[in-house]
């Protein structure tokens, strides 16, 4: 809302006017700043003077030559504009004035005849687009004053943003009493008196839905002539921000702007049978808008009814048939009151937010109906003419009474602490409007211009901001205990030991398109878990997994130039069935997931690098898992959706399947455009982070180990890790290490076979081994072998 | 000449001859033409047993004494010629430091998480724990709980993404706060409570550098027997230090916020520059920046958790994630935080 320092003074008389300051001010009474501007005067030596003859240039028929009084005599000034005769109060711009544009004025031989200035037109002040003609200016003004005192320049406009629970505060009424109650001040409606005469309004009015109008009341004028507002009508409205229309659709934002109660202007003549009717509509029903717009209207519209059908859309704009214009002679000047959800939901179906709605649908006091419309009527008859009737309508569907609400001293120290005495309470309640009376507890009656008042904290809250948050100290308390959880902390680990292993961690949007889960190449579809309301296709369904957004990422990477791509996420994965934590909500876990793509590892100069493959992504498993403590988990080859049928292995913690480990599978690859082959997993984060048992370590052996090594012929169908850890189980504790240095097939192993080759070392606990002892472990090793299908080579 | 004479003449010239051995290998000619067979040394040792018995001990004991001396010089003189010739292979063992042969893999944490952490960490520092909850979750923890009325305008299908999920009534939407957590986490907890709560929250919002449909909170939550306007002020204004720097100044403008009763939005001071430079890249002369929103808990909030908010008082507040690092980092566009460009996760160390 912008509000114009010079009109808000007619409203209270304020300790300064510097802008920094009053902006810190309202920023601190919760009226938050989103700018200011200071209007200076675009202008210098310009004053009003008054046409006091009009005669023909004797060599010149375009323009005319005016004798000119601005309070010292006559000056003779040639105009070019014929929109004015003689009388006509102008402003004028004296030799040596300068116009906005560097613009400057001096004395000129125009043909012959002298011109001691120049008559301004409102676009040469820089006022208005309006350079039809020069400015004729309302009244009688006072001759030779400074034009700027009639615009009121210069000025300074704050731009305010309301917060939504504060109606009244869309006004230049409510921000006066907020300061008057900071600054300990008064505040004022300026008055503006109405005048009747006899008679009441012809138009009826009927309110239908109580639950949407609360109040409805109107006034007639009679008798109006439509035209333009006077100079500072017009002024002030667009300093606020408003366009000027004509002088009755004028009023109503002006008293608008003034007490936050909008207002609409019916042409009288245009309502069929005289009577209107408030109710919502019917499916199907239309109505042409003031913006020329037709509306298809819904049963939840709240429309104003004539003998014709809609007329009106209560609340947010009026309608065309019945909008004032240059011909309107009868105005109808209403004030009603609508129910702000009703309100919100039109004006957001409808795409149509306008100054009224914005207050309607904040809660604009019913209570202010009455006054609104007279002060607008009065002010059409001072603008546009015509008479009042003495009677007025005013259907009150449902009376809204203010409030009481206790306060006890309690409830102000519970939030604030102690330091703000009864008194002050008092006084700052009081300033704000309220009644107060008893001390403890006060008795608070709250005006019904106030909705967002209505219990003891509300109140506490009006008590805390005009005494100044800033002058609250600053305390710092501890919650009893605090810290990370197990689980917490082995995140961090985690995250921290695939940074250290050269993968970034990656933020995706928890959405996926089915595009990018068909180019992964699976998906169950009935389970995915879709958004009702998306804005974009992208958007309308959540990640079932996180590869489909880091497989996006690696592509923007490698489509950027990157030659590899290292990336892992943890995030939740979302799915159409219930969660276990409650039925209610769809599942939703989270998981680790890593994707890798073109060279993994150091790089060295000259040396070939190491790509990215199945291998590295069990690797970065190996390490996760070593990190984390499950030395204990199981990974198997198995094929899994999207994943390499034969390059991929499921991982097993305590025989629950978390997860899987590979490589993508390769049309996966082509999809996402990714060259080579691509490193990826996907793993239930919840197994991994769950505290393991801590393992007893205790001081290493330094007796002296024996090294031996063992080659086998191993049936291909045998994984390797099979004879690893058969081996090594039946060395017991001996064995501090097994180590497979070599594998291959080819010339010299038999067909079906890899030969295998392990280092094994043993290491004593208590006493130096005796190869009496090695022996027996090593044949107890060959005959695990023998067990798996392999035979020791060279045997 | 006899053979006493014969050493010393060779003593006095040997010093000469074994400086001017330049390598190891002249060393070795140079010793073995002062102390091998065919030298004068040799020779007077062949000569010993032809000599007097009463002159063999004098002579003997001369020969050693000129033996040992010249050993000695040539060791020295060995020690040093080894020293020059290892001195000489460093020399042409020599890298060129500038060339990055070899380099480790490089990756960091995500710049979002980092922030996190620290946030996080901050408040762990006060005694606070660190929860989690739902993203997909009931209207009823995410509104009604938080006492958003049923027509409040951030309940509309334009501001809030809701799923095709459950029983209609439950309205399963995703999370437009991190706020619902304090909800549950009090639910399930006994006061005191001081908790901090990191997660990703949506909106219905279309992208652009300033928005994004996901984007990260924290949200934080104290509730204890007297938690006072004082305390919050208290404690955001040591957050904002502890995360902005010592110098940090803070202040509080009163806001409206449905679960805070009475609400306000915290600005610090510029970090970048002494206060409102004009064209300052941080705070474009405004000297503040606005940082996060926070109040009193509502006593409605408390009520639905069934805490008593005459016993109890308590409170919250909520911050941006991107933004902080959008401000801390100078970042003009959100998107860049989800693109993954790991030339932009690369700068933040």
């Amino acid at each position: 809302m912008k509000v114009p320092l010079r009109w808000l003074q007619e409203f209270i008389d304020l300790p300064t006017d510097d802008p920094a300051e009053l902006a810190l001010i309202l920023d601190m009474l919760g009226h938050e700043i989103e700018g200011y501007e200071v209007m200076e005067t675009g202008w210098s030596d310009v004053i009003v003077g008054r046409v006091d003859e009009i005669t023909a240039h004797p060599d010149a028929d375009k323009v005319r030559v005016c004798q000119v009084d601005t309070g010292e005599g006559p000056e003779q000034i040639i105009c070019g504009a014929w929109n004015f005769s003689e009388g006509a109060y102008v402003a004028v711009a004296r030799p040596g004035a300068v116009l906005p544009g560097n613009f400057e004025i001096g004395r000129r031989t125009i043909r012959g005849v002298e011109s001691n200035g120049m008559i301004c037109s409102e676009s040469e002040l820089g006022l208005g687009e309006d350079h039809s003609g020069i400015l004729v200016l309302e009244g009688e003004p006072e001759l030779g004053v400074d034009f700027e005192q009639l615009v009121e320049l210069p000025d300074v406009v704050f731009e305010l943003a309301i917060t939504p629970n504060r109606p009244d505060a869309m006004s230049l009424l409510g921000i006066a009493r907020d300061l008057a109650a900071r600054f300990e001040t008064e505040y004022r409606v300026p008055p503006r008196p109405l005048r009747t005469v006899a008679g009441a309004p012809r138009v009826k009015v009927q309110i239908g839905d109580p639950d949407g109008c609360r109040r409805f009341t109107a006034r007639e004028i009679r008798g109006v002539t439509v035209g333009r507002s006077p100079l500072w009508v017009r002024h002030r409205l667009r300093k606020a921000g408003v366009r000027p229309i004509t002088n009755v659709v004028d009023v109503t934002n002006y008293v608008m702007l003034e007490l936050g109660h909008p207002l609409h202007a019916f042409d009288a003549d245009a309502i069929a049978d005289d009577l209107l009717v408030v109710k919502r509509a019917r499916s199907g029903e239309k109505l042409v808008t003031l913006d020329g717009e037709e509306r298809m209207l819904g049963p939840e519209d709240l429309i104003i009814y004539d003998g014709e059908g809609p007329t009106s859309m209560s609340g947010t704009m009026g309608g065309a048939r019945s909008e004032v214009s240059e011909g309107t002679v009868n105005v109808l000047m209403e004030a009603a009151s609508w129910d702000p959800p009703t309100i919100m939901y039109m004006s957001r179906r409808h795409g149509l937010r306008s100054e009224a709605s914005t207050r309607f649908e904040r809660g604009v006091d019913p209570n202010l109906t009455d006054e609104a419309s007279a002060r607008a009527a009065a002010m059409v008859v001072e603008l546009a003419g015509g008479d009042v009737s003495e009677g007025l309508v005013d259907e009150i569907a449902k009376p809204l009474e203010p409030l009481r609400v206790e306060l006890r001293a309690r409830d102000v120290e519970h939030l604030l602490g102690p330091g703000i005495d009864s008194g002050e309470v008092a006084g700052i309640l009081t300033r704000l409007g309220m009644g107060v009376e008893g001390s403890e507890p006060m008795t608070v009656t709250v005006p019904t211009f106030r909705p967002d008042v209505f219990r003891p904290a509300d109140l506490v809250e009006e008590v805390a901001r005009i005494h100044g948050y800033e002058r609250f100290g600053a305390t710092v308390p501890t919650g009893p205990a605090g810290g990370l959880t197990p689980e917490q902390r082995r995140m961090r680990r985690l995250i921290s030991t695939l940074v250290g292993a050269g993968v970034s961690q990656a933020v995706t949007l928890p959405f996926v398109s089915m595009e990018g889960l068909e180019a992964l190449g699976h998906e169950d579809s009935s389970t995915l878990l879709r958004v009702t309301n998306p804005l974009r296709e992208e958007e309308s369904v959540l990640r079932p997994g996180l590869l489909p957004g880091l497989l996006v990422a690696a592509r923007y990477n490698i489509a950027h130039g990157a030659r590899s791509v290292s990336l892992f996420e943890t995030g939740r994965v979302f799915r159409a069935k219930p969660d276990e934590s409650d039925p209610r909500l769809p599942l939703q876990i989270d998981r680790l997931g890593w994707v890798a793509v073109g060279a993994v590892g150091p790089s060295v100069l000259g040396a070939e690098s190491h790509d990215a493959n199945a291998d590295v992504s069990l690797a970065l498993l190996r390490r996760v898992m070593t990190v984390l403590g499950h030395e204990d988990h199981r990974i198997a080859a198995a094929p899994a959706a999207g994943f390499h049928p034969s390059r991929s292995a499921q991982v097993s913690l305590a025989g629950t399947v978390i997860g899987h480990a590979g490589e993508l599978s390769p049309r996966a690859a082509r999809n996402f455009d990714l060259p080579g082959r691509v490193a990826v997993a996907e793993l239930d984060l919840a197994p991994l982070l769950a505290p393991v048992a801590s393992v007893v370590v205790g001081s290493p052996s330094v007796l002296p180990h024996v090294d031996f090594d063992l080659s086998f012929l191993l049936p291909v169908e045998v994984p390797v890790g099979d004879l690893v850890r058969a081996t090594v189980e039946v060395g017991s504790d001996l064995v501090e290490s097994a180590r497979v240095f070599d594998v291959f097939d080819g010339p010299g192993v038999a067909e079906g076979h890899r030969a295998v080759a392990i280092a094994y070392r043993l290491r004593p606990l208590v006493r130096t081994l005796t190869n009496e002892e090695v022996q027996p472990v090593r044949l107890a090793m060959i005959a695990a072998g023998d067990g798996l299908g392999a035979r020791l080579r060279g045997v | 000449m006899d053979s006493t004479a014969a050493l010393d003449d060779v003593l006095a010239k040997a010093p000469a001859a074994i400086d001017a051995a330049g390598t190891l290998d002249e060393l070795g000619r140079v010793e073995s033409g002062l102390l091998g067979k065919s030298s004068a040394i040799g020779e007077v040792r062949r000569s010993m047993g032809g000599l007097d018995p009463a002159e063999r001990p004098i002579v003997g004991a001369r020969l050693n004494e000129v033996t040992e001396q010249i050993q000695s010089l040539v060791e020295k003189r060995r020690a040093a010629l080894e020293v020059e010739d290892e001195a000489l292979l460093l020399a042409q063992d020599r890298i060129d430091v500038t060339l990055e042969s070899y380099v480790l893999p490089d990756a960091t944490t995500h710049v979002l998480q980092q922030t996190i952490d620290e946030i996080v960490d901050i408040f762990v520092g006060l005694g606070y724990r660190v929860a989690d909850g739902p993203e997909a979750e009931l209207a009823w923890y995410n509104f009604d709980a938080l006492n958003t009325p049923p027509t409040h305008p951030s309940r509309l299908e334009s501001d809030t993404v809701y799923l095709d999920y459950g029983d209609p009534a439950d309205e399963v939407l995703l999370r437009t706060q991190t706020s619902p957590v304090q909800v549950r986490w009090m639910e399930t907890h006994d006061p005191p409570v001081y908790v901090v709560v990191p997660g990703k929250v949506y909106r219905k919002e279309t992208t652009d550098a300033t928005h994004l449909p996901v984007f990260h909170q924290v949200e934080g939550l104290a509730v204890d027997e007297s938690i006072r306007l004082s305390d919050l002020k208290g404690t955001l204004a040591h957050f904002s230090r502890e995360f902005f720097g010592p110098k940090t100044e803070v202040r509080f403008r009163p806001h409206f916020f449905p679960f805070t009763e009475p609400s306000a939005e915290l600005d610090v001071s510029c970090f970048d520059c002494d206060g409102g430079e004009p064209g300052c890249r941080v705070c474009g002369g405004a000297g503040w920046l606005e940082m996060l929103g926070c109040g009193m808990v509502d006593p409605a909030v408390l009520e639905a958790v069934g805490y008593d908010p005459d016993q109890l008082s308590g409170f919250a507040f909520g911050m941006g994630v991107e933004r902080l690092a959008m401000v801390r980092y100078g970042i003009n566009d959100i998107r860049h935080f989800v693109d993954n460009d790991l030339r932009f996760l690369g700068r933040f160390r």
